[in-house]
């Protein structure tokens, strides 16, 4: 793998549902690292941007384009959230990814180099 | 499910690299459809920039991130291969714009998710604190 890349990489946070076995003032307390975490990489330079999604959606496929539900609230695989990092290489980003608080608790954390431009889907 | 949403929504492009069953004469027209809708939707003030990724990457898991592990994401009909914005205000609205993609017609999937003003975490945590409160009423 290429392990520079001046396009930045995008951190895509996997799980919906790890937070149903946790307490209140647990998940306020993930709640608040996630963003005072966010706020230091905004701080710092490193993230450019982020948002959670909703855990709810539709998914369009096919050439008849059929609107579908997804299973995006209780999925493991789920996407629910990004951030975009503009860190120089591959090893900046896993390192940012292993200081996400939701790992103990289950969520998962995929590392995307970002590509200049896109074309098509 | 609320179709008013004043963040936007996330197009987020799934994909099993079924481009790589077009000709090039096909793929360039593809590309050159794909250029056209969304210059459209940007000079409508509907998209704004969006991003392919690179098919390599890993995942993250486990307590302190010990587990780093390679991602199938090229083979997979999940991968996500990009993704784009859409500064619309219902949901009716961003189905539309995901099912005019020129893509589609040739395979792959897009995931039209709301996004978040406030973290669904924060969300929930109210309402369980809320919850507690009534309890102990």
């Amino acid at each position: 793998m290429n392990t520079q890349n001046q396009n930045g990489y995008m951190l895509l946070f996997r799980g919906n549902d790890w937070t149903k076995s946790l307490s209140p003032e647990e998940k306020q307390k993930v709640t608040d690292q996630w963003m005072a975490w966010f706020k230091r990489l905004t701080d710092q330079g490193k993230a450019i941007a982020g948002n959670p999604l909703e855990p709810e959606g539709k998914i369009v496929s096919g050439k008849n384009r059929v609107v579908s539900d997804g299973p995006f609230a209780e999925s493991k695989e789920a996407i629910g959230g990004y951030f975009l990092l503009d860190v120089a290489s591959f090893d900046d980003a896993v390192a940012i990814a292993r200081e996400c608080p939701g790992l103990p608790y289950g969520v998962q954390v995929e590392v995307r180099p970002v590509a200049a431009r896109m074309s098509a889907g | 499910m609320n179709t008013q949403n004043q963040n936007g929504y996330m197009l987020l492009y799934r994909t099993d690299e079924w481009y790589n069953r077009l000709s090039h004469e096909e793929l360039q027209k593809l590309i050159g459809q794909n250029q056209a809708w969304f210059e459209r939707l940007t000079a409508q003030g509907k998209a704004k920039p969006g991003r392919a990724l690179e098919r390599t990457g890993v995942i993250v898991s486990g307590r302190n991130g010990r587990f780093v592990t390679d991602g199938p994401f090229a083979e997979s009909k999940e991968a996500i291969g990009g993704y784009l914005v859409l500064d619309v205000e219902t949901i009716e609205e961003a189905i539309a714009i995901a099912q005019s993609s020129p893509g589609l017609a040739y395979g792959g999937s897009i995931e039209v998710r709301p996004m978040a003003d406030e973290c669904p975490l924060d969300v929930r945590a109210r309402e369980l604190a809320r919850e507690e409160q009534l309890a102990t009423v």
